[in-house]
C-alpha cells in the first residue's frame, strides 16, 4: 500500500510541506549505494528500496508525532541520520516512510564537565574540531567522520584511540528515544531533569536498549537527542595541512605522537600490547595491516590492485608493524616518561622504531573507511569483534583461512589474518576481518563468505559483533545466550507490536537468505516464520 | 508434593530453612528498611538449583528475593511480598583469575575479603568502593554501580560479561561470555556488550528484581609499585573541587577523594572512641586526599613528573591548595589510609559506619561537582531543623570520571538500640532526600522510599522500566515491591 494522501496530509501538517517529499526524484537520492560499506552486495540488491516518501522532522516532539502517525496508518518508517552504515540503514520495504534527521543539529558542548549534547545530525567531524578547541578529543569511529555521531554512538564507534579511552556504550550520557510507538524515554539524568550530564539509569539502566553490541539499526527506536562523554586531550593544536586529498594534521610532537615499530612476529606485538598495558601508558596501539599502506600509497581503484597485487605470502608473513600513539596528557615530562617506558619494551622484544611521520591522516579527524572504499571499489568488514587479544589473533587466523574458499570473488589477502589491537587498556582485544572485491565481478561469493563467516564463529565458539540484525537471527540466537534472539524479538514486540520500526529488521538477514537463491541452500537451521 | 517439599528437594535438607529464627535474620539489614519476613530460604549451591529454584517459583508464584551476602545497607534484600530468599553465600568459587587479560570470573558470593587476598597473591586488585565491608559481594557492590575511588583509568566501570538466571528460570550468559560451551572457548568473557541487546544494562542497580546473577567477570588492574598518599587541609570546598577539575582531566594520581572530619574519624581512629573524638574535634571540616602511584615501569618517573605537574598548578593557579605527604597534625595518616583503599574494611573490626554509634543510614546521590558545597548546605539546614547534630553527620565527596561528576554522601549515625534515635535519623533522611531532590541531587540508585520519590518524577522512564520488565518477569517474582515494580 502506498502512503496514502491521507497520511502524508497528516504527515504535512507536522513539519510543513518543505520537509515532506514523495517525489521519486527525491526519494531516488535516498537509494543504498551505488558506492559505500556493503554496497552492490546481494544484500543491498535484494533487500533494499527506495522510500516512498521522506520526511525531516526539526524536534523530538516532530519524531513522536511522526512514529504515533506511523502507527495509526500503519506505515513502515526508517530512521536515517547520514546513511554511511550502507543498506542496512537504508528503506527495506515498499512505500517506506524515511525519517531523515539530519536538520536535528542541535550541539552544544560543556567544557568543565567533558561532555557535549548532540542531535542525530551532528557529525563526527564537527564534534571532534570543537572538542579539540577545547581541550578534549573523542573517538571517531571506523564509519568515517562524516557519520552522525549518535548514530555511530549506538552501533560501533571504535578505533585505536579506544586503547585508552573506552568503549561507545561507556560514553553514552543522557539521551533521549522515541520508542517505535513514539513514547518518549529520557535516559540518565534527562529522566529527572532538563541536564544531561549524567548516563546511568535511575535504578536498571534502559541504555540496554540503545546497543548491543554494534547497535539495533533503528528496529527499537529513534534516537534524538544525546549526551556523549569527551574526554580530556592536551592543550596545543593539531594543525590542519595538504590539499585535500592529501591531507593531515600536523602533530605536536612534543606531546602527541605515532610511533611504529618493525616487529620480529605476531607474538611480539601481542606481547608488545600486553606489556604496555600492564605499564599503563600510550593512547592508541594497533597492528599495521600490510594493505593500508597499499591504500595510502594509491590515489585510483586501478593504482591500489596494481599495488595490492605485487605482495606475496611471504612479503605478509614478513610484515610485523604496530603503530603507538603517545599523548603526552598531563605534561611534556609525561610524554618522555612514556616514550622511555615504550621504548624499553620494544628493546626489549626486539623490535625497532622506524621513522614515522609526525602527522595523523585517520584517525583523530577522518578515520580511513571512505578513502578504503573509493580505493579498493568493495569493502566490508565481515566480522569486527571486541573480546579480548587471545580471542583476536586465532579469530583473524581462522577467517584466513576460511577465506581462501571464497577467493576470488575476494581479493586475495595472501593468508593476513586481517587487523587486531588492545582495546581499554589491555582489558579487551579487538580483531576486525576485512575484504575487499571488485564490483564488477560476480559478488556472490561475498554474500556466502560474510554468512559462513557466522557458522565459523557459531562452531569454533568465538564472539562477534555480527549479531541482531547482522546475520540470520535465528542463525545466531539459539547460539549465543543462548536463545538471545528470543529475549530481542520480545522485547522488539513490547514496544513495536505493529513491526514498523525499520522492517523486517532484526530478521532482515533471515529474509535475505530466505530470498535470495545463491544463499538459500546454505540455510541448515530452524525458521523463523516470517510473517510480519 | 508441596512448595516447600520441592524447594527442600532442590537444595538439600542441609539448605533450606523455615525455622522462623532463621528466616527474621533474613528480615533487617543494617539500614532503617521497614522489616519482612520470608517464608522460606534456600541456599543453593550451583546455578541448576537457582534455576529450579527460580522455576518453581515462577510457576506458583512466589516471590523469589536473591541475596549474595548477609550485609546489606539499603534494604534492598529485605522481603516485601514474602517468598523465598535465593541466599548465594554458598556459590563463593573464584572460578578464575586470567593474568593476561587481567580479569577475575567469580561467583556472587565471593566477598571482597576473599577476592582481594586471592588477587593480591596474584599481584592484582579490584576497582573498590570505599572500604567496603569485608563480607559484602565484590560481585554485587559492581552490579549496584557503587562508585570507586579510583578516577584514572578513563574505561571506566569493571564489570564485564556474567551469567544470568532470568525470572523464567532460563539460564544466560551476557557479552562475550554469551558463546556455546563458555568458559572452553577462545572467548574468554571480555566484552560486556550484546548480544543483541545490552542485557547487563538491564541488570545493574535492578536491586535483584531482573534476575539472579549466578557469577561475573570483572577487570582487575595490577597492583601498584610505589605509591605516594597527598593529603590537603581543605579549606574551601568549591575552589578545592576547581583544583579538581583542573588536575583530574591531567590522568593524575589513582584514587582521588574528598572527606570531611568524622567519616576520616571513623576510617581512621585506631583506639575507640577517644581516637575518633580527637580525630573528630582537631581534623580540618575536610580533607583532599590523593594516591600517586607508579607501576611496573620506571615508577619513580611516573610519581616525578606526576608530582611536577601538581607542582606546577599549585604554584601557578591554586596557592591556597597544600599538597603534602602528611596531613598537619597527624602524622602516620597516609600509612593509615593506603589498606584502606586498597582492600577491604578488616573483619575483626566493627564496619566504620557502624564504629560510632552503631547504626548508619547513608544517603548518596550523583550531581556536578561545583553543586555539592550547596548541596551540604542544604542538608545541614534540614538536620538543624531536626535537632540532629551536624557535626555528627559524615560526608563524603566521590570525583568521577576526571571530576566531571561526583557522588556526595551524607552519614547519618545513630543507636540501632533507640526507637527515638532510628525515628528522628528516618524522618531526617526522608526530608533530607526529598529537599535535595527537589534541588537536582540525582539519586540515580533509588533503594527503599527513595524509589517512590525518583519515579514519581520520572514517569517515562518509570512506564518503559515496567515494559521491560513485564518481558522478564511476566508474573513479576523477582524482588517484588521493589523500586517501581
Amino acid at each position: 500500500m502506498a502512503i496514502s494522501k491521507e497520511v502524508y496530509k497528516v504527515l504535512e501538517a507536522i513539519v510543513g510541506e518543505e520537509y515532506l517529499s514523495s517525489d521519486p526524484v527525491v526519494c531516488e537520492g535516498y537509494r543504498s549505494g551505488p558506492s559505500g560499506y556493503e554496497a552492490g552486495l546481494g544484500y543491498e540488491r535484494v533487500m533494499t528500496k527506495i522510500p516512498g516518501c521522506v520526511i525531516l522532522p526539526l524536534t523530538t516532539e516532530e519524531v513522536q508525532k511522526i512514529v504515533r502517525v506511523c502507527n495509526r496508518y500503519k506505515v513502515p518508517y526508517v530512521p536515517y541520520s547520514t546513511g554511511w552504515y550502507g543498506p542496512r540503514s537504508h528503506c527495506h520495504v515498499d512505500d517506506e516512510l524515511l525519517i531523515d534527521l539530519k536538520r536535528m543539529d542541535d550541539f552544544e558542548i560543556d567544557e568543565k564537565h567533558l561532555y557535549a549534547v548532540v542531535g542525530s545530525g551532528v557529525i563526527y567531524s564537527q564534534l571532534q574540531e570543537e572538542a579539540m578547541k577545547r581541550g578534549m578529543y573523542i573517538i571517531v569511529g571506523g564509519g568515517g567522520s562524516q557519520c552522525s555521531a549518535i548514530a555511530n554512538m549506538i552501533g560501533d564507534g571504535w578505533s585505536p584511540l579506544s586503547y585508552r579511552i573506552g568503549l561507545p556504550h561507556r560514553r553514552i550520557l543522557g539521551t533521549e528515544l522515541v520508542l517505535p510507538d513514539g513514547e518518549l524515554v529520557e535516559m540518565g539524568s534527562l529522566a529527572l531533569q532538563d541536564d544531561p550530564f549524567w548516563g546511568d539509569g535511575l535504578g536498571p539502566d534502559l541504555r540496554g536498549l540503545l546497543r548491543g553490541f554494534t547497535g539495533l539499526r533503528g528496529c527499537l527506536g529513534i534516537v534524538t537527542k544525546m549526551a556523549i562523554k569527551l574526554m580530556p586531550f592536551q592543550p596545543e593544536r593539531l594543525e590542519p595541512a595538504g590539499i585535500s586529498p592529501h591531507t593531515s594534521l600536523q602533530l605536536p610532537v612534543n606531546r602527541v605522537k605515532w610511533i611504529n615499530f618493525t616487529m620480529p612476529s605476531k607474538e611480539s606485538m601481542k606481547t608488545a600490547m600486553f606489556e604496555m598495558a600492564r605499564a599503563e601508558i600510550g593512547a592508541g596501539v594497533t597492528k599495521v595491516p600490510i594493505f593500508w599502506r597499499a591504500i595510502a600509497k594509491a590515489s585510483c581503484k586501478e593504482e591500489y590492485w596494481d599495488i595490492w597485487s605485487k605482495e606475496s605470502e611471504e612479503t605478509i608473513r614478513d610484515f610485523h608493524l604496530l603503530r603507538v600513539l603517545l599523548v603526552g596528557f598531563g605534561s611534556e615530562e609525561q610524554m618522555e616518561y612514556e616514550e622511555r617506558v615504550l621504548n624499553d619494551i620494544i628493546t626489549e622484544i626486539g623490535g625497532e622504531a622506524r621513522r614515522t611521520r609526525p602527522t595523523d591522516e585517520s584517525w583523530f579527524k577522518n578515520a580511513d573507511s571512505a578513502g578504503m572504499w573509493l580505493m579498493c571499489g568493495g569493502y566490508v568488514s565481515v566480522d569486527y569483534v571486541i573480546e579480548t587479544l587471545e580471542h583476536a589473533l586465532p579469530h583473524g587466523e581462522n577467517y584466513a583461512e576460511l577465506k581462501k574458499k571464497f577467493t576470488p570473488p575476494l581479493m586475495p589477502d595472501y593468508g593476513d589474518p586481517g587487523w587486531f589491537q588492545s582495546f581499554e587498556l589491555g582489558h579487551q582485544g579487538y580483531s576486525e576481518f576485512l575484504v575487499y572485491w571488485d564490483p564488477d565481478e560476480n559478488t556472490d561469493g561475498v554474500d556466502q563468505f560474510y554468512l559462513e563467516t557466522s557458522k565459523e564463529n557459531i562452531r569454533k565458539r568465538f564472539y562477534t559483533s555480527l549479531l541482531g540484525p547482522h546475520q540470520p537471527l535465528y542463525l545466531t540466537g539459539p547460539a549465543y545466550g543462548p536463545n538471545y534472539h528470543k529475549w530481542m524479538l520480545a522485547v522488539k514486540d513490547e514496544f513495536d507490536p505493529n513491526f514498523l520500526s525499520h522492517p523486517p529488521v532484526p530478521l532482515a538477514h533471515d529474509e535475505f537468505v530466505e530470498k535470495a537463491e545463491w544463499m538459500r541452500p546454505m540455510k541448515d537451521w530452524e525458521g523463523p516464520q516470517i510473517t510480519k | 508434593m508441596t512448595v516447600k517439599t520441592k524447594l527442600r528437594e532442590i537444595v538439600g535438607p542441609d539448605n533450606f530453612f523455615d525455622d522462623p529464627e532463621v528466616l527474621s535474620t533474613y528480615s533487617r539489614d543494617f539500614s532503617l528498611a521497614p522489616a519482612g519476613v520470608p517464608n522460606y530460604v534456600v541456599k543453593p549451591k550451583t546455578v541448576e538449583e537457582v534455576q529450579k529454584v527460580v522455576q518453581l517459583a515462577n510457576k506458583n508464584r512466589l516471590p523469589v528475593v536473591p541475596t549474595s551476602s548477609l550485609v546489606h545497607f539499603n534494604g534492598a534484600a529485605i522481603p516485601k511480598q514474602g517468598g523465598v530468599i535465593v541466599d548465594l553465600t554458598r556459590m563463593n568459587r573464584i572460578l578464575e583469575i586470567d593474568e593476561f587479560n587481567r580479569r577475575v570470573r567469580m561467583e556472587a558470593g565471593v566477598t571482597w575479603e576473599q577476592a582481594t587476598k586471592a588477587l593480591a597473591k596474584k599481584g592484582f586488585r579490584l576497582m573498590m568502593p570505599l572500604s567496603p565491608h569485608p563480607m559484602r559481594s565484590a560481585v554485587t557492590d559492581h552490579l549496584e554501580r557503587e562508585v570507586i575511588t579510583n578516577t584514572v583509568y578513563d574505561y571506566g566501570e569493571p564489570l564485564q560479561s556474567m551469567e544470568v538466571v532470568w525470572p523464567t528460570g532460563e539460564i544466560f550468559r551476557t557479552g562475550s561470555a554469551s558463546v556455546a560451551g563458555y568458559p572452553d572457548s577462545p572467548s574468554k568473557g571480555g566484552n560486556p556488550s550484546g548480544p543483541g541487546l545490552d542485557f547487563y544494562r538491564l541488570l545493574q542497580g535492578a536491586q535483584g528484581t531482573m534476575g539472579i546473577v549466578t557469577w561475573a567477570n570483572l577487570k582487575i588492574e595490577y597492583m601498584t609499585t610505589m605509591d605516594r598518599v597527598l593529603f590537603s587541609p581543605v579549606e574551601d570546598l568549591g575552589y578545592t573541587i576547581d583544583f579538581l577539575h583542573r588536575i583530574l582531566r591531567l590522568r593524575v594520581g589513582q584514587e582521588c577523594l574528598l572527606l570531611d572530619n568524622t567519616d576520616l574519624a571513623a576510617l581512621a581512629a585506631e583506639s575507640w572512641p577517644e581516637d575518633f573524638e580527637e580525630l573528630r574535634a582537631t581534623l580540618p571540616p575536610w580533607t583532599l586526599i590523593l594516591v600517586l602511584s607508579g607501576m611496573a615501569r620506571r615508577p619513580e618517573e611516573k610519581l616525578k613528573y606526576e608530582e611536577n605537574i601538581l607542582k606546577d598548578i599549585i604554584k601557578n593557579e591554586f596557592s591556597e591548595i597544600h599538597l603534602e605527604q602528611n596531613l598537619p597534625g597527624f602524622p602516620g595518616m597516609g600509612r593509615k589510609l593506603l589498606p584502606l583503599l586498597r582492600q577491604p574494611w578488616p573483619r575483626k573490626t566493627p564496619y566504620w559506619k557502624n564504629r560510632y554509634l552503631g547504626g548508619c543510614q547513608s544517603l548518596f546521590f550523583i550531581t556536578r561537582p561545583a553543586m555539592a558545597p550547596q548541596f551540604i548546605d542544604l542538608m545541614e539546614e534540614v538536620a538543624a531543623q531536626y535537632g540532629y547534630p551536624v557535626d555528627d553527620i559524615g560526608g563524603y565527596i566521590q570525583p568521577i570520571e576526571h571530576n566531571r561528576a561526583c557522588q556526595v554522601q551524607f552519614d547519618f549515625f545513630y543507636d540501632p538500640d533507640s526507637e527515638v534515635d532510628m525515628e528522628l535519623v528516618r524522618s531526617l533522611y526522608r526530608d533530607v532526600s526529598s529537599v535535595l531532590a527537589s534541588e537536582g541531587a540525582l539519586f540515580t540508585r533509588p533503594y527503599g522510599e527513595l524509589a517512590d520519590l525518583v519515579y514519581e518524577s520520572a514517569t517515562g522512564y518509570a512506564t518503559a522500566l515496567r515494559r521491560v520488565k513485564k518481558v522478564f518477569d511476566p508474573n513479576n517474582i523477582m524482588n517484588p515491591g521493589t523500586l517501581c515494580y
